[in-house]
Order: C-alpha cells, then sequence, then structure tokens
C-alpha cells in the first residue's frame, strides 16, 4: 500500500476528509463509544469535578513555576544515573537521539506510542541513520505498516476498520485474510514481541514528569510502554517541557481524570513509574538511561498570556472527540500530529505557519471546553489565534470560494451597522428569497450570492414574530 | 550541547514577560481516604478487578496459599512458572509446592553481566509469572508492584498468565492514599508499575482485546491471615 500523496493545504485535505462518509462513519462510531464510556465513569465518581479543579490548579502552579520545575527535575534525574539533554528545537532532539542510537551501536528501535516523536519527525530520522524502527503500541503499528501518520492522538488508526486492518495484515504478512480484532492482535503480538527482545534501543514519551522524586510518568494500556522502557539496553524518554509537575502526591489527581476522558477507564492498564537506569543485580530495565527535553516553540507559548493556557494539555485526546470539525474531517486534514481544537492551537507553534489557518477550523461550539479535563478554554485562544493570524501582512492566499464569502462577509458586516437597513433588508430577502427554496433550504441563488450558496446551504428565511433587535434594551 | 541553563533562562523571561499567572495557589495535598472497614475494601477492589477482565480469588490463608496456586497453575495448564521474592508473604513456600508438584520453578535473584542473559530468556519462555503487590488499590482494582533485583519488572509482564499475591493489610482506598503509602523513597530508587487488569488494546474499531503485549489473563490472589 502506498503512502497517500500529501494534500498540497489544509482546505484540500479538509475537502476530502468531508467527502468521505465511511471516514465520518467509523469516527462517528468510535467518539459516540468513547463519550458513552465517559459518561458510564464521571457519573461513577464523585470527586471527578473536584479532581478536574485540582488538576487544573496544578497545572498553573506547575507552568507559573517551570523554570525552577526543569531544573529540579533535571538535578534528580540525574543523580540517579540519567542522562538528560534540553533540546531548544526539532534539529537538536533528533541529532541528540540518532547520535546516542549510532554510539550504543543500536540497530533496532522499538517505539511507545509518543506525539513528541512524531513532532520531533524521528522515525525517518532514525531510518536514515540506517536503524530499523518499530512503533510498537498497535494502533501506531498499523498506521506505520500503511505508512501514513496517525490520525488520532489516543487511537492513531481510528479512521481504518477492522476490514481495512485485515486487509492490510493480509498484504504485508501473507497471512490469511480475517478481520478479528482478537487474531489481528495475536499476529501483531508474535511479532513485535520479537522486536522488543530483540531491539537495542527503547524511545518512549513521557506523561507526566515529577520534579521532587526524578520520576517519569508514562501511561498506557497494552505494555508497549513498559516493554520499550525495560527490554532494551538503551532507553529515551523524549518529553515536552510543560510535563513537569511538582510533587509525588499531584500525579493522583491526573490518573484519576486521565484515562477517565481519554478511555472512559479508571486508570490505564499500566502505569509506570520510571526513574533510572536499572541497578546493581537487577535482570531488567537499561543499561543507560537518557531523558530529551524539549522546548520548540513551547518557551513562545509560554510568553503568550493567552496560549499559556494550552500548555496545561494533559493530551486526553477528548476534545478530538467531541469536535464536530474533527468529527467531520478526520484527524489527517490537520496535517500535524497534534489534530482536532487542542492541535489547531499549538500546531501553529510547534509544526510552523503551514497550520496556521488551523485556528479557523472550528465552529467555537466550546464543547473541548466543556470536556477538557484542565477546563483549558479552546475557544477563547483560537479566537486570539485568529486575531494574531489576520493580523498577519502576508497572509497565506485563502482559496476562492473562501475568499468570495469572506468578502461577502465583510459587506454584509458593513451592513450590519445599521439597524435600519438590515430590518429593512430581512423583509426583502424573506419576500426575494422564497422562490429559491427547495425543502426548507436554499441551496442555489444567482450571482453574487452563489459566493455563499457555492459553499454554503442557507434556511429558508421564515416569518418572525419579533422584530430583530426588539430584544435590545 | 544546548544546554539547559539556555532553556531555562528563555522559559523564566517567558514567565516574566507574560506577568504572573492566573493563580500560584501551591496545589493541594489530595485528601487521603480512611482504608475503612476491610471486608469493605476487599469486596470493592474485587469488583473492580472483575470489571478490568482479571479474576480475583480468594480471601485464601497464607498457609493455604501454596495450594491454591498450584490449583489454578493446574486449571490453566501451566507447565512452568517464575516465582518472585515477596513482600510480606513467603514466596519460597508457594515456589518449593510448586515445583513438588511437577512445575517448572524459575527463582528471580540477583544476576551479575554472566547470569543475566539466561534470566532474562527463561522469563521470556515461561508460561507464568508469580509476584506480589506492595499496595493494592481498591477504588480502580490496581496492584502497585514496586520492582529490584528479586521482584524484576518483567514477571508481570513478559509471561502470557501473570499471578499476583497481595495481602489484606496492604489493601488501600485509593490511588492518592497508595501513593502516599509508598512513599518517595521508594519511587527515588525503584521503579512502579501500577496494574489494572490485563494487558488489553482497543485499537482496532475500538473493540477490547487482552494480552496484546503483556499477559493475557490475571490471577489476583488476596492473602487473609486468620487472627487478623
Ligand atoms: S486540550 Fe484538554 S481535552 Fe484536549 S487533549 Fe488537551 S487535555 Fe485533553
Amino acid at each position: 500500500m502506498a503512502a497517500s500523496p500529501k494534500p498540497a493545504s489544509f482546505f484540500e485535505s479538509s475537502e476530502a476528509g468531508a467527502a468521505d462518509r465511511e471516514l465520518q462513519r467509523k469516527l462517528e462510531n468510535a467518539s459516540t463509544r468513547h463519550l458513552d464510556h465517559f459518561a458510564h465513569v464521571k457519573a461513577e465518581y464523585s470527586d471527578y469535578e473536584e479532581e478536574r479543579s485540582q488538576s487544573r490548579r496544578i497545572k498553573e502552579h506547575a507552568i507559573a513555576h517551570l523554570d525552577e520545575l526543569i531544573v529540579e527535575l533535571t538535578g534528580k534525574l540525574k543523580a540517579r544515573g540519567c542522562a538528560v539533554f534540553a533540546a531548544a528545537t526539532v534539529e537538536e532532539a533528533r541529532d541528540y537521539i540518532v547520535n546516542v542510537a549510532r554510539n550504543t551501536g543500536s540497530r533496532r528501535v522499538v517505539k511507545g506510542k509518543s506525539m513528541t516523536t512524531e513532532e520531533i519527525g524521528l522515525n525517518p530520522a532514525l531510518e536514515n541513520a540506517g536503524m530499523e524502527v518499530l512503533e510498537t503500541d498497535l494502533g501506531e503499528y498499523i498506521v506505520q505498516l500503511r505508512q501514513e501518520p496517525p490520525s488520532h492522538i489516543i487511537t492513531p488508526a481510528i479512521h481504518l476498520s477492522k476490514e481495512d486492518i485485515g486487509a492490510l495484515f493480509h498484504e504485508k504478512f501473507g497471512i490469511p485474510y480475517t478481520s478479528e480484532p482478537e487474531r489481528l492482535t495475536a499476529e501483531a503480538r508474535a511479532r513485535l514481541r520479537e522486536g522488543f527482545l530483540s531491539a537495542d534501543l527503547g524511545v518512549t514519551g513521557v506523561n507526566f514528569a515529577i520534579a521532587e522524586t526524578g520520576t517519569l510518568v508514562v501511561i498506557e494500556n497494552e505494555g508497549n510502554g513498559r516493554m520499550s522502557s525495560t527490554m532494551p539496553e538503551v532507553f529515551i524518554a523524549v518529553m515536552g517541557i510543560e510535563k513537569v509537575i511538582p510533587r509525588l502526591a499531584d500525579v493522583s489527581h491526573f490518573l484519576e481524570v486521565l484515562a477517565r476522558t481519554a478511555t472512559g477507564q479508571k486508570l490505564t492498564t499500566y502505569t509506570n513509574f520510571i526513574g533510572g537506569p536499572r541497578r546493581e543485580g537487577e535482570v531488567d530495565g537499561p543499561r543507560e538511561m537518557h531523558v530529551v527535553i524539549l522546548d520548540n516553540g513551547r518557551s513562545t507559548m509560554l510568553a503568550d498570556p493567552v496560549m499559556r493556557e494550552a500548555l496545561y494539555c494533559i493530551r486526553c485526546g477528548a476534545c478530538l472527540n467531541v469536535c464536530p470539525v474533527y468529527r467531520h474531517i478526520g484527524g489527517h486534514a490537520y496535517r500535524s500530529p497534534y489534530p482536532g481544537p487542542i492541535g489547531s492551537i499549538v500546531s501553529p507553534n510547534l509544526v510552523g505557519s503551514a497550520a496556521g489557518h488551523l485556528p479557523f477550523a472550528s465552529t467555537l461550539c466550546g464543547a473541548c471546553k466543556d470536556i477538557c479535563p484542565v477546563k483549558i478554554d479552546i475557544p477563547r485562544i483560537l479566537l486570539h489565534l485568529r486575531w494574531k493570524e489576520s493580523a498577519r501582512r502576508d497572509l497565506p492566499k485563502w482559496p476562492a470560494p473562501a475568499a468570495r464569502a469572506r468578502a461577502g462577509a465583510r459587506q454584509f458586516a458593513r451592513l450590519a451597522r445599521h439597524p435600519s437597513a438590515i430590518r429593512l433588508l430581512g423583509k426583502l430577502g424573506a419576500i426575494a428569497l422564497k422562490p429559491f427554496a427547495r425543502d426548507g433550504w436554499i441551496k442555489r441563488m444567482p450571482p453574487p450570492f452563489s459566493n455563499w450558496t457555492g459553499i454554503r446551504d442557507f434556511p429558508r428565511p421564515r416569518p418572525r414574530r419579533r422584530k430583530i433587535g426588539a430584544d435590545e434594551d | 550541547m544546548a544546554d539547559l541553563q539556555a532553556i531555562v533562562a528563555r522559559v523564566k523571561n517567558a514567565l516574566v514577560s507574560s506577568g504572573p499567572a492566573p493563580s500560584h495557589k501551591a496545589p493541594v495535598a489530595p485528601s487521603l481516604q480512611p482504608d475503612g472497614h476491610r471486608a469493605e475494601l476487599v469486596s470493592r477492589f474485587a469488583r473492580e478487578v472483575e470489571a478490568v477482565g482479571a479474576r480475583i480469588i480468594g480471601p485464601v490463608a497464607p498457609e493455604q496459599l501454596a495450594d491454591r496456586v498450584a490449583a489454578i497453575v493446574r486449571e490453566r495448564g501451566l507447565k512452568s512458572i517464575a516465582v518472585g521474592e515477596g513482600v510480606v508473604v513467603d514466596l519460597s513456600r508457594v515456589g518449593k509446592t510448586l515445583s513438588e508438584s511437577g512445575i517448572e520453578v524459575i527463582r528471580t535473584g540477583s544476576v551479575d553481566g554472566s547470569t543475566r542473559p539466561e534470566l532474562r530468556k527463561q522469563l521470556a519462555q515461561v508460561d507464568a509469572g508469580l509476584a506480589e503487590a506492595d499496595y493494592a488499590i481498591a477504588s480502580t482494582g490496581t496492584l502497585a508492584v514496586l520492582s529490584d533485583e528479586t521482584r524484576p519488572s518483567a514477571l508481570t509482564l513478559l509471561p502470557p498468565a501473570s499471578l499476583v499475591v497481595v495481602r489484606v493489610d496492604r489493601m488501600k482506598a485509593d490511588l492518592a492514599s497508595a501513593l502516599a503509602a509508598l512513599g518517595h523513597a521508594a519511587l527515588e530508587s525503584h521503579r512502579l508499575t501500577l496494574i489494572t487488569g490485563p494487558s488489553r488494546t482497543a485499537d482496532i474499531e475500538k473493540r477490547i482485546v487482552m494480552g496484546v503485549h503483556g499477559p493475557k489473563s490475571l490471577d489476583v490472589i488476596v492473602v487473609w491471615p486468620r487472627d487478623d
């Protein structure tokens, strides 16, 4: 299966996603299941809201003291025998990891699921250096076999059906076709187990880093994070600077909310607390452990009082599941390792100006804000980013229909400043539009109104009982 | 090397330029739930363990533990088992009983450069692992397991069948209480794994499948001394 060519822009890729009914069916299916589970575990846990507020408070505190916490964490990690590398950019992080891999003579690399390593583009870098890289989270393994990026931060293969995966395994491994998740999983288990036992280097991300004890917390359900961090002789953990939390006592608040919102579980199957390489006499654990702490635009976000809040994100993925835009166009359309509402915020900072359109890809409905376990006001940040983006001089070109619609909206805005004009227009419009209505909708109008109906349907105007503006005092 | 100081300085500048954070309140310590009535805790724990697809056995008296484990091993048709050092329960007696009943028993212990590869190989091939949890968490059905040289992490990870023992006085109401009981010292020197059910995935159409990388089955045995 060849990689699908990368669409040229977000507009094209989102259109492709929007046209894919099958994709929407899968996303709807998965999101609905997810929300059901979440509602269930939330209702059962009376302290949920309290834990959510507490998590929020801890993040506010942690980010406000980030400089001190980074120093404390690195001191502790070094004291336990870890090598710590602070990377300002993607390139620095990548080069460091490739060098560690080379210096330790590593040939085979196993990876736990990590969006941060997607962000730095680690796999191609290691492969270019002659290494074999194996994604070991089942979903990541599947998308790696398809040579495509993950489409969700928690469920990377959410865009694929079991039939798609059955066909993929049949093609790649020559096994008889089956769409049974149990048999597909067993096949992957056997292949990946062999990888774990023979790998030289393991790489994972980090969910929380406890400054006080110098402990990295990695959570997962499958055991691939445990395997990647204990089986190979060399282990590298990659984390953004924002993952640091002050104390051991803080972590339970996050763990109480994270699995619930992420997957509807009370706790994930494995929560790994990792602090250093193996000690004298131990049979498992790495001989050598490295921690890469990545900035890559995060300190720029920190400097912006509105954007700062985005650094509280614990990557639970729930805002993706509730987002009407994400559910319509799918994760690939965002063309960033971080899709969905939070992705629209962090991507312009982490992957560059190509993602500058993303803050506009939102209805601002606020569902993300309501579900977010750390109460990030995503709509507010999106508006802030829209404002910043529109103040840019070198605005990227909008595709023609969108540009025309914008021009129309501008004219409408001008008109809307005059209440009497808008009232008159409303009345005239209601009469003039009537002949165009079909089944309550207006789908086609002559130019220049076709600029609007070309991209959106318009509800048939109805006689109103109350005058527009009548509810003003 | 891009150094740490440079990044810390950038973070510091950023914090200064964006003004004080909305709240500077130091986080409050979690409210530790009282451990409550033991029988209640155990029944809550048992419910949660079953809910995540593991099996609960017991309560079992310490002197019956070896026989109960032998019975599970027979019932699951396991031919070999790796047995770690206990925490407060004597697992060596269990190991002895098992090997007397014809099961191949591997005892884990401190290794050096020359013995390490062999034990690693054995742990990768053995049918089952028996370990003791340091604490259990009733509200989530979780086992908190520290690892060290006599109790490798692989015991509860590599074998397809996992058996974990926990003594009733090690049962905590919730996660915060368990972490507080473990304490800083343990976390600063050991690797800790919280285990909630068998290894699982929901990556294929959100369908739950057990045993993707770790154990497919998890038997949790609660030990309850008679005089307790
Ligand atoms: S922004 Fe909130 S809801 Fe979205 S991934 Fe981050 S923590 Fe989860």
